[in-house]
């Protein structure tokens, strides 16, 4: 077993998608606080701006692999079933790439 | 003293159950291991494992009021009463205290504990400078009692997959032996999604270790020498 997300590269990706989220939420929430959006409209603006909307992608990326690497790991702990195993990491993965083209199309749209 | 010990004996019993004793420890029975040894004496059927009785061998693993310890180096003095003793958590129960440790060794032997160098053979020896000889402290005084592995929740829900804690603390005892050439191998064979990255950081092996060992940072030692590699 040795396919692209085994071992160590998930590992990474576990980690560095935190950081990434971390800082991210970070910003969100001292953004809000500190200029607080006065109407839909703004919120929109600000929303398009490329950087923003760049950044809002990336963020909820690391989240759907974080998620992944994290739903991925409690499967692999607790469930020892190898036909169980795949169906629930299937629908682990088409749920959180659903949900995460899904979002794309809502930034992007 | 009073204590409350698992009994289980397969040809007879049906399930597990615990039996009461008590006894006034001598002066000189100062560890529980010696308690154990006169119990013995009382009810010859009482089944443990034991040899060295000062902490060197191993033998004596179990888990002491829901903690794993060796008895031959836990005081008998301090423990709550009745003191309850079980076999090691998540090990094939064999008779009463003593567990079947083949898994454990399985593990410990499929990280090739051994030197692998097809240099050829220096005159005398392959000689470690003492900084050399400095990296295997806190590595080579592990005693494999195996401590630290059965109270490992990711060894219990994966033991045949995981390496576990004693296995990987040996891994890199011998991927930091400056005699050894198989390091970029040894890597290779841990990175896969079971047998190091099941490891969750949870640290109870560095924290029930009778030796002091600290499986946990060899672990993650090994994560970043990965790491290292792989850039
Ligand atoms: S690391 Fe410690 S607890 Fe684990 S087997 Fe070695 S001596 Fe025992
Ligand atoms: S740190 Fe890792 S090896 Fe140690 S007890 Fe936790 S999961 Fe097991
Ligand atoms: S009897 Fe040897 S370690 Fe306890």
């Amino acid at each position: 077993m040795r396919h692209a997300l085994s071992g160590l590269n998930a590992w990474l990706v576990q980690r560095l998608s935190a950081v990434y989220s971390l800082l991210f939420i970070v910003y969100l929430s001292l953004h809000f606080l500190l200029e607080p959006p006065g109407s839909y409209e703004q919120w929109q603006q600000w929303m398009r701006q490329p950087l923003v909307s760049t950044a809002s992608l990336i963020f909820f990326g690391a989240l759907s692999l974080h998620m992944w690497v994290g739903l991925r790991d409690v499967v692999l702990d607790y469930v020892h079933s190898p036909g169980l195993r795949v169906c629930l990491l299937a629908s682990v993965a088409i749920g959180l790439a659903a949900m995460a083209a899904w979002t794309a199309r809502i930034l992007l749209g | 003293m009073r204590l409350s010990i698992f009994r289980f004996d397969p040809d007879r019993d049906r399930k597990p159950y615990m039996q009461d004793y008590e006894l006034v420890p001598e002066p000189s029975e100062r560890m529980l291991l010696d308690v154990l040894v006169r119990l013995k004496t009382v009810d010859d059927s009482l089944t443990f494992r034991r040899s060295c009785r000062e902490g060197v061998c191993g033998s004596d693993a179990m888990n002491i009021n829901g903690r794993n310890g060796l008895a031959c180096i836990t005081p008998v003095s301090g423990l709550k009463e009745p003191v309850e003793l079980r076999p090691l958590p998540s090990f094939p129960v064999i008779r009463d205290l003593v567990v079947d440790m083949s898994q454990f060794f399985k593990q410990y032997h499929s990280i090739r504990p051994y030197l692998i160098n097809d240099e050829p053979e220096p005159d005398k020896e392959r000689v470690q400078s003492p900084e050399e000889r400095a990296q295997l402290d806190g590595l080579y005084e592990c005693i494999l009692c195996a401590c630290c592995t059965s109270q490992c929740p990711s060894s219990w829900w994966n033991p045949e997959k995981f390496v576990g804690p004693a296995g990987l603390l040996q891994a890199y005892r011998f991927i930091v032996d400056s005699r050894d050439r198989a390091g970029a191998q040894r890597l290779d064979d841990l990175n896969d999604p079971f047998r190091l990255f099941r490891c969750r950081t949870i640290m109870n092996c560095t924290e029930v270790c009778p030796r002091g060992l600290s499986p946990s940072r060899a672990i993650e030692k090994i994560r970043l020498m990965m790491v290292k590699a792989s850039l």
